[in-house]
C-alpha cells in the first residue's frame, strides 16, 4: 500500500529525513518509535503533504501512484488519514460540520451522493459511544477548549468516521491518562482490518500494550536503524534508545 | 475648511425646490452653514483616512444633472422581496422619501397603539445640524421619519426600516433622517436595512437619532448591502437614560465608500451598551467605522467588538473611542477589534482610543490583525476539504462570533445568507 524509498526531507536548511525506506502493506500495523527529534513527526507530516517540508530525495508510492504529486486534500480523499500530535483548535468551525464535510469530500471523490443527515448523526453517535465521548462535542468548535485527552479522542473519532485505508497516528498516546489511552486503543483496534494499514508513531511502548503491532521500527537521525516484531518495543523499553544507536554504530 | 466646493447656485436651487413647509427655515440655515463649512476634509483627525472627494464629485454631478430623484416605483419588486423575506413590520424610505404606511407580514395586523409613526413636519420636529454632514443632510432633507415606541408596544415582531435607493442613469444623492424615541420602559427590536441598486453612482447620507428612555431595552441591527459603486455616510446618535440597555450590531457588506459614525452618550447611571460589528470588504471597497462612547456618568458598562474580513485591494478603518468624563466612576469600558486579511493588498487602519478622566474605572482595548492560520488550513485539508472550502470555513468562523450573537432571530437566516454570499465572492477571488 505504502512504499517509501530512500526518502529525504528538510525544513528550512535542516535535513530531517535522511534516506528513509519503509514498506507498509494492507492489514499490517506498524509502530515507528524513536527519540525526540528523530524525524517521526516529520515522516507523518510529509506523508500527509505539509508544505513546510521539502522532499529532497527518494520517493513515496501509495496504491501504486506517486503520492508526493498530490495535494493534502487529495491524499485524504484517496484514503490517507493523519492523526495529529497537536490537533489544531479551530473556534467557530463546528465539529459536526467538519466531520460531515470530510465524509462528503471523500464520498464525492468516489462518485457517491452526500451522506444522509440522519444516517450521519447515527453513525457519529455510535462511534462516539465507543470512544466514550459525550455527544455535546459534536456541536462545539473543532477541538476548541478540549483537554488533551478529548483532542486525541476527537482525532480517533474523525478517523473512525472516515474509515481510511492508511491511518497514521502521530503520538496519539502522548499526554493521555490510562482511561483515555484505553479508549483510544479501543478505537484503533476497532479499525484493524485486512484491507487497512495503520502506522503508530510513538515515543513510548505503552500504547503497544493495547494495540499490538506487527512490526516495530526504530527511527534515529532521519532513518530506520532497526526493524523487528513487537518484542523490539519491549527491548527498547528496557534498554533505551541509546542501545539501538550503539548497536547500529558498532 | 474651504467651503462647499459645490456649485453654490445649483445647490441653493435644489434646496429651494423642496416643498415650502415647516422645515424650510431649517433647510436655509443648514445650507448657509454647509456653504461655509463644506464637506469634512482629511485634514480633520476624524476624517484622516476617509476622503470625501468622491462624495463632492457625485453631489456636483447630481446638481448639474438637475438634482432629480428617480421614480421609485421601479423599486416595488425589490421592496416586496425584502419585506416578505424578513418577518418584521417595515417602514420604507426610498431615495430619501418616506413611503406612507407600514408593510406587515401577510395575515397580521399593523403594529398597535404603542408605536406611532409620523414625519418630522407632522411632529413639528426640525433636524439638528451641529456636526459635519448633518448640515448637508438637513439642507436637502425632504422630510424626516419620527417613530415613538411606548412601554405598551408589543415586541413580538421587530420593526424594520428599509432605507432603499436606486439610481436611474444619472448620479443620485439621497438624504435620510430618522428619530426614534423609546419611551421609559419600552422594549423594542429594530432592523435598519440599507440597500441600493443601479448602475449609476449614488451618495446616501443619513442621520439617525435614538433617544432611549429609562429602563428601556433596545436591540438595534444595521445591515448595509449597497451596490458596489455606491457611497454611504451614516451617523447614529444614541442617548441613554438611567438603567437603559442598548445592544447594537452593524454589518457592512457592500458599498464602495462607507463611513459610519456611531456616537453614544451615557448621561445617566446604570446604562448598559453592547456593540458588535462586522465589515467584509473586497476589491475597491473602503469601509470606515467610527465609534465614540461618552461615559458622562457612572456606573455604566460599555463593550464593543468589531471584526473585519478584508480581501483584494481594499481599505478599512476602525476607530473606537471611549471617553470617561470626570466623575463617571464605576465605568467599565471594553473595546476590541480583530481583522483577518485575506490578501497582501488589503489595509486596515485600527485605532482604539481611551480618554479617562475618572479614577474608579475599568477600561481595556485590544486590536489584532492576522491572516488565515496555516496550521488550521492544513488540518482541514488533511480531512479532505478543498483549499478554497477550508479558507471559506475559516473565514466564516472568524466572523461567526459577531453573526451568532445577533439578537433579532427574524433576521438571522437572511443575514447569514448575505454574509455567506459575500464571503464566497471574497474567497473565490483571493484563493488563486
Amino acid at each position: 500500500m505504502l512504499e517509501i524509498s530512500e526518502l529525504s526531507a528538510s525544513t528550512g536548511n535542516t535535513e530531517i529525513l535522511d534516506g528513509l525506506s519503509l514498506t507498509v502493506n494492507a492489514g499490517e500495523v506498524h509502530a515507528i518509535m524513536g527519540p525526540n527529534g528523530s524525524g517521526k513527526s516529520t515522516l507523518a507530516q510529509v506523508i500527509a503533504g505539509h508544505d513546510d517540508y521539502a522532499v529532497t530525495g527518494g520517493s513515496v508510492t501509495y496504491k501504486g501512484s506517486d503520492l508526493l504529486q498530490l495535494e493534502p486534500e487529495e491524499r485524504a480523499r484517496e484514503g490517507i488519514f493523519l492523526g495529529f500530535q497537536y490537533p489544531v483548535e479551530i473556534p467557530g468551525v463546528n465539529n459536526a460540520y467538519l466531520l460531515k464535510a470530510a465524509v462528503n469530500a471523500k464520498r464525492k471523490h468516489r462518485g457517491l451522493d452526500e451522506v444522509d443527515a440522519f444516517e450521519f448523526l447515527k453513525l457519529a453517535r455510535e462511534k462516539m459511544a465507543i470512544l466514550g465521548m459525550d455527544q455535546k462535542f459534536l456541536n462545539r468548535g473543532v477541538n476548541e477548549g478540549f483537554s488533551g485527552g478529548e483532542k486525541k479522542r476527537n482525532e480517533v473519532l474523525q478517523m473512525a468516521m472516515l474509515e481510511p485505508d492508511l491511518a497514521i497516528l502521530d503520538e496519539t498516546d502522548s499526554g493521555l491518562d490510562i482511561d483515555a489511552l484505553k479508549a483510544v486503543a479501543k478505537g484503533v483496534n476497532a479499525l484493524r482490518d485486512p484491507e487497512r494499514a495503520i502506522v503508530l508513531v510513538t515515543h513510548y511502548q505503552r500504547l503497544l500494550d493495547y494495540v499490538q503491532p506487527d512490526f516495530v521500527h526504530v527511527l534515529s537521525s532521519g532513518r530506520i536503524l532497526r526493524s523487528g516484531d513487537k518484542s523490539l518495543a519491549l527491548e527498547l523499553e528496557e534498554k533505551g534508545y541509546d542501545w539501538v544507536k550503539e548497536a547500529a554504530h558498532a | 475648511m474651504t467651503g462647499s466646493s459645490l456649485p453654490d447656485k445649483a445647490l441653493a436651487r435644489a434646496v429651494q425646490s423642496l416643498p415650502n413647509d415647516s422645515l424650510s427655515a431649517t433647510r436655509r440655515s443648514a445650507l448657509a452653514q454647509f456653504l461655509e463649512r463644506g464637506f469634512p476634509t482629511t485634514r480633520l483627525e476624524d476624517w484622516k483616512y476617509t476622503d470625501l472627494k468622491e462624495v463632492a464629485e457625485i453631489s456636483r454631478r447630481w446638481l448639474e444633472g438637475g438634482a432629480t430623484s428617480p421614480e421609485t416605483s421601479a423599486l416595488d419588486g425589490e421592496i416586496q422581496r425584502i419585506c416578505s423575506s424578513i418577518d418584521a413590520d417595515w417602514i420604507v424610505v426610498a431615495n430619501g422619501v418616506i413611503s406612507p404606511g407600514v408593510i406587515s407580514p401577510a395575515g397580521t395586523s399593523h403594529p398597535g397603539n404603542g408605536i406611532t409613526v409620523s414625519t418630522f413636519s407632522e411632529s413639528s420636529l426640525t433636524p439638528a445640524f451641529d456636526v459635519p454632514l448633518a448640515d448637508f443632510n438637513a439642507a436637502l432633507l425632504t422630510d424626516g421619519l419620527h417613530i415613538r415606541i411606548t412601554a405598551d408596544a408589543a415586541n413580538d415582531r421587530p420593526l424594520g426600516l428599509l432605507i432603499i435607493d436606486r439610481t436611474n442613469g444619472l448620479p443620485g444623492v439621497a438624504q435620510t433622517r430618522i428619530r426614534i424615541d423609546f419611551e421609559d420602559g419600552a422594549n423594542a427590536r429594530l432592523i435598519e436595512y440599507q440597500v441600493s441598486l443601479g448602475e449609476a453612482e449614488h451618495y446616501a447620507n443619513a442621520v439617525v437619532e435614538l433617544c432611549i428612555g429609562s429602563a428601556a431595552d433596545v436591540d438595534y441591527v444595521r445591515v448595509q448591502n449597497r451596490a458596489e459603486n455606491h457611497i454611504q455616510t451614516h451617523r447614529t446618535e444614541v442617548r441613554l437614560a438611567t438603567r437603559s440597555v442598548f445592544r447594537y450590531s452593524g454589518f457592512d457588506l457592500g458599498g464602495q465608500l462607507v463611513r459610519n459614525d456611531l456616537d453614544i452618550e451615557i448621561s445617566a447611571p446604570e446604562a448598559e451598551v453592547s456593540i458588535a460589528g462586522l465589515y467584509v470588504a473586497g476589491d475597491g471597497q473602503h469601509i470606515d467605522n467610527h465609534v465614540r462612547i461618552d461615559h458622562q456618568t457612572g456606573p455604566a458598562r460599555s463593550t464593543q467588538e468589531y471584526r473585519g474580513i478584508l480581501g483584494g485591494r481594499c481599505r478599512c478603518v476602525w476607530n473606537g473611542k471611549a471617553i470617561v468624563q470626570p466623575g463617571a466612576d464605576g465605568t467599565d469600558a471594553e473595546q476590541a477589534n480583530h481583522n483577518l486579511l485575506l490578501s497582501d493588498h488589503s489595509e486596515i487602519d485600527a485605532k482604539p482610543e481611551l480618554e479617562i478622566y475618572a479614577d474608579d474605572v475599568k477600561c481595556s482595548h485590544g486590536t489584532t490583525v492576522g491572516q488565515i492560520d496555516d496550521n488550521a488550513l492544513f488540518y482541514l485539508r488533511t480531512r479532505g476539504l478543498d483549499k478554497k472550502d477550508a479558507i471559506r470555513a475559516l473565514t466564516r468562523a472568524f466572523g461567526a462570533s459577531i453573526v451568532s450573537r445577533l439578537a433579532i432571530v427574524e433576521l438571522a437566516e437572511s443575514l447569514t445568507a448575505m454574509v455567506e454570499a459575500r464571503l464566497a465572492e471574497l474567497t473565490e477571488s483571493d484563493s488563486q
